[in-house]
């Protein structure tokens, strides 16, 4: 057995079970789900229903075109959901990471510990606790609120995302501080070291040695928050159903709508995935060229 | 120690593995066996004894019979439903709406035309006319055998407060107007209602008004064409509702009150009125697990059960009239054949499930306000005041007019829903809803 | 030796204001948890009708016995831990080998199927529900355990690629080609020399997979039927949502539910944070 043909046999072992897998259980209900979206498909039997029809994009300019415009609120949403983690969570975590890191307070384990804690949680379990938490009129927070000011009325009616934003940033971040803290304690201290003889103050260090070090990481970190921010749905989902007034409703909670909510329309839901994957496929090729044009060596 | 914890997580694993695959289970012969797809709350009063009242009994009762249950709760209940539905795999016995949630399956012909059977039987002279009637679902044909009747509107007036106020129940719109003030000043709201999930308002108090002002039969009129939602009756509806909002008659934070905390606003005296569905009278009654109930018999006697006050403003076409749709109910599977003795097992079930026995004992546990059977005597059961006054919410109005999530379809009637709370949150104007509305509804027309 | 310069530049101010942030952050996850248990010993009566903030005037245990009873948590709560276990040890086992094959083997497919992998990532689980049910009908594994273990494991791959490909790519080529010297073939070297220096990115992935399948509702719940194979989070849903009529039940319900891996973590909580970025460092 020659050794090219070991290698090609050891690459078809070692990667056909998990190729097959995938296919099986991703890849073809993705491309199952792209057909859908271009048929007229409206809920009942799939195969051997003689009413389906290819009907090409017209789900696509109705979904682009249909009176509510529900379409760009919820991509608006997602943006925003997109725009905290990146620049909410990362710098976020990438501080309170410098922070920890720096050994000025005690207990480092116990808030690296107390921060990650909402990473293992169920969103829906988070989700029903904080709608009961914070959200509306009658909540506990609205009587805390209340013990200090008797009339307070509960007023996010005019910025509903806000507090899904909050609840979001809070419980992705601890993610970002482990990877940070980890990656910063990996850093060569006789570096900082030697540059700090040479005069360099904190922040210099900073810009010149630390962050350029961690570019890689922080490419990794923004590609998971935001494949994870154009997926979040049952925490939306749980704490404000959407509402009021659509007002919340993120891409995929449209979706699901479209899917499961009365008379389902199918070929709108799916193309409504279609295009969030379209999108976050954009957003992380978009990230790459960032981290190529700004990144420093690895 | 490192090798301790390792040794200790792979017996677990191999233990895992053992207990998994070893729990298979033969099937037994000679039985039929029947798939059912139950909607349980779990957290509702009395729900243990279901399973021993309902389930268990008729197994007893039926010993060829083997159900195999599967109970679901809200969403996860429309998910599975929905993907039965795509790969046309039904249960054999299935719990559904009459239309709304449930359009699936009726559209698609999923369950059974029961109509024959029930003339077989000659169950006609047991059930209210209306729930045998094939109309009133979603495909013009009897896919579910109801187990109620639904009054959407029940306008719940709580006396002990407005006796606080100096004040009678109000008769009319402009009473109500007149009492926000004085109740304002003692800290009262003037009527309660859960509007952050968006089907509330539509269901439980929209509807209602729609049929005021636009009057009987307006769904068919526009369904044939004859009639636009942007006319000027059912815009003058939509209006009446931000009137409410900007009366104070409905505070506008109710946009961020949820369907499970209004009830405890209500009992604890927070508002004079309160507006929901004939079915929410089952949370203030007693839980007899518990013993304990969120207004107690004693405190049922002052709420009073009515529906909404007479609407006093020009335009209006009709008043003491109330929003009503058939309840849930259930259906059969259409792919068990005809004749089959499936079919006769699975009819039997539906027969007991909206039968004597266990309608009396739904009623009796707050499940079911109304039921849609003839021959239950309510006067015999044991009821606490307030089912009392719910059963009897029939003799407080004389027209019933559509319920829009029954008689419209999803994208229809959605983005209405979302319309009212925009209009409650001063978001978007009466005519713009009624165009948005309009435009959903004549895309959906020309997609039918 | 820096460490201890700079503490004594750091005032008193600064340090306050450290701790204000951290125990905030530490306040934010904790009294809710807290605040939930407290408030599963209230009736459904009592909890409506008096302050929410409130410690409860009688401690009501009934909500716990019945909870468990009606929603057979016992028999879920070792279906759960069996799912995850094992999508665990097949995702790790699965991901490694593949991400060994595409760092380290040289052919001109890779890309293509390393891509078509990283597409899975981007995939929201809602839009293949509905193909993959009908798929697992077809299979003839709905309702069963291999039904859901094998969409778990196809869901837990396209992360576990991305994140065992990065991995295997730092490990240097020097100890392959030292191995293939020898006269090792690749499975040997991957079984020999890669599979025991990738310990770091196995246990990051083995807890994010492990959380994610123990939280994992929306397919079990369409691919099983029967009590006897579903998991906890079903369980947990049967008593939540939104039109859940008794508070008492359901937050007993959400504290069931919560528990088990409350104590998974209280257990691994040093293994779970180092863990996690252990395999997200890249080389």
């Amino acid at each position: 057995m020659t050794s090219k043909t070991e290698e090609k046999i050891s690459y078809i072992a070692l990667i056909t079970p998990a190729l097959l897998i995938y296919l099986a259980v991703i890849a073809f209900p993705i491309v199952f789900s792209i057909l859908l979206s271009l048929t007229n498909y409206n809920g009942g039997k799939i195969f051997g229903n003689p009413n389906i029809k290819f009907v090409g994009f017209d789900s696509y300019i109705y979904m682009l075109t249909e009176p509510t415009r529900n379409f760009y609120m919820a991509l608006k949403n997602n943006m925003l959901i997109v725009a905290v983690s990146v620049f909410g969570q990362i710098p976020l975590g990438f501080i309170l990471a410098y922070i920890l890191n720096q050994k000025v307070v005690k207990g480092s384990n116990f808030f690296q510990t107390m921060i990650y804690l909402p990473n293992v949680i169920s969103p829906v379990i988070i989700g029903i606790l904080f709608k009961s938490f914070y959200y509306g009129q009658n909540s506990v927070f609205m009587e805390i609120i209340r013990k200090f000011k008797p009339n307070a009325e509960f007023s996010i009616l005019s910025q509903p995302m806000i507090p899904v934003l909050i609840v979001i940033l809070w419980m992705y971040t601890g993610f970002y501080v482990i990877i940070f803290l980890a990656n910063l304690q990996r850093i060569d201290s006789a570096i900082i070291e030697a540059a700090r003889i040479d005069g360099a103050n904190e922040r210099q260090i900073l810009a010149r040695i630390v962050l350029p070090a961690l570019s890689g990481v922080i490419v990794t970190c923004a590609i998971l928050a935001i494949s994870g921010s154009l997926k979040s749905f049952d925490l939306i989902y749980v704490m404000t159903g959407g509402g009021p007034a659509s007002q919340t409703r993120v891409l995929s909670l449209y979706m699901y709508f479209m899917a499961f909510m009365g008379a389902p329309n199918y070929p709108l839901a799916n193309a409504i995935s279609t295009v969030m994957v379209i999108i976050s496929f954009i957003l992380i090729i978009l990230t790459r060229r960032v981290e190529k044009i700004f990144g420093g060596k690895e | 120690m490192k090798q301790a914890k390792k040794t200790m997580i792979g017996i677990l694993m191999i233990l895992m593995l053992v207990l998994g695959f070893a729990a298979c289970k033969g099937k037994e012969s000679g039985k039929i066996e029947l798939t059912v797809l139950n909607y349980f709350d779990m957290t509702v009063a009395n729900a243990s004894d279901e399973i021993t009242v309902i389930w268990d009994q008729f197994e007893k009762d039926n010993p060829d019979i083997k159900l195999v249950r599967e109970d679901l709760f809200n969403e996860p209940f429309h998910n599975k439903t929905e993907s039965y539905a795509a790969s046309g795999q039904m249960p054999d016995v299935i719990y559904a709406w009459p239309s709304g949630r449930s359009t699936t399956l009726h559209s698609q012909r999923l369950l059974k035309d029961l109509g024959p059977l029930v003339q077989k039987d000659n169950l006609a002279p047991l059930y209210t006319p209306v729930a045998l009637d094939p109309s009133q679902q979603a495909s013009g044909y009897m896919g579910i055998l109801p187990q109620s009747m639904t009054a959407t509107n029940a306008f719940f007036v709580n006396l002990e407060v407005l006796r606080d106020c100096g004040l009678e129940p109000a008769k009319t719109y402009t009473e109500l107007k007149a009492q926000v003030p004085i109740l304002k000043a003692k800290g009262y709201e003037t009527i309660l209602m859960a509007n952050e999930d968006t089907w509330v308002m539509q269901s439980c108090l929209f509807s209602l008004v729609a049929g005021r002002f636009c009057g009987e039969g307006w769904e068919q009129k526009i369904l044939s064409g004859q009639a636009k939602f942007t006319d000027p009756d059912f815009v003058a509806a939509l209006n009446f509702i931000k009137t409410l909002y900007d009366d104070g008659i409905i505070n506008r934070t109710t946009i961020t009150t949820g369907y499970g905390d209004v009830v405890g606003l209500f009992a604890t005296n927070k508002g004079a009125y309160y507006i929901d569905g004939d079915w929410r009278v089952g949370a203030f009654i007693t839980d007899k697990s518990t013993g304990q109930a969120l207004i107690s018999p004693d405190k049922q006697k002052d709420i009073r059960i009515t529906v909404f006050p007479e609407i006093d403003i020009p335009g209006v076409k009709l008043n003491r009239s109330n929003s009503v749709v058939l309840g849930v109910g259930w259906g059969m599977s259409a792919s068990i054949p005809a004749g089959s003795a499936k079919e006769e097992a699975a009819w039997k079930l539906i027969k007991w499930l909206v039968g004597k026995d266990v309608l009396a004992w739904r009623v009796q546990t707050g499940g079911v306000p109304s039921p849609s059977r003839t021959d239950i005597d309510m006067g015999s059961l044991n009821l606490e005041p307030m089912q009392v006054a719910i059963a009897n919410l029939g003799k407080e109005y004389d027209k019933a007019t559509v319920v829009i999530d029954g008689a419209f379809d999803g994208p229809v009637y959605t983005p209405l829903n979302d319309g009212l709370q925009a209009i409650g949150m001063g978001s978007q104007t009466p005519q713009q809803v009624a165009a948005i509305t309009q435009a959903a509804f004549d895309a959906w027309k020309a997609s039918q | 030796m820096a460490a201890r310069l700079e503490n004594r530049n750091v005032s008193f101010v600064v340090k306050f204001c450290i701790y204000a942030v951290m125990l905030a952050f530490t306040a934010l996850a904790v009294y809710p948890i807290f605040w939930l248990i407290i408030q599963s010993f209230k009736t459904t009566q009592e909890y409506l009708t008096t302050s929410k903030l409130a410690f409860p005037r009688n401690w009501f245990t009934g909500n716990y016995p019945y909870s468990w009873r009606m929603g057979k948590f016992g028999t879920l709560l070792m279906n759960s831990v069996f799912y995850s276990v094992t999508t665990v040890l097949a995702v790790v086992i699965l991901s490694l080998m593949a991400g060994f094959a595409f760092a380290k083997l040289k052919f001109r497919i890779t890309p293509l199927l390393h891509g078509l992998f990283i597409i899975g990532i981007l995939i929201t689980l809602q839009s293949i529900m509905i193909p993959l049910f009908l798929m697992v009908n077809a299979a003839k594994l709905y309702n069963t355990r291999l039904g859901v273990l094998i969409p778990y494991i196809g869901l837990g791959l396209p992360m576990g690629v991305y994140l065992c490909t990065e991995f295997v790519k730092s490990i240097p080529n020097e100890l392959i080609e030292s191995g293939r010297l020898d006269g090792a073939g690749y499975m040997r070297i991957f079984s020999g020399i890669v599979f025991p220096m990738c310990a770091p990115v196995a246990v990051t992935l083995g807890i994010l997979t492990f959380t994610g399948t123990w939280n994992e509702f929306i397919l079990i719940n369409i691919l099983t039927s029967s009590d006897a194979i579903k998991s906890i989070p079903v369980g947990v849903a049967r008593f939540s949502g939104a039109l859940a009529s008794d508070y008492g039940k359901q937050f007993s319900a959400l504290v069931i539910g919560l528990v088990p891996i409350l104590i998974f973590y209280a257990i691994f909580r040093k293994q779970i944070t180092r863990g996690v970025a252990a395999g997200a460092v890249k080389g």
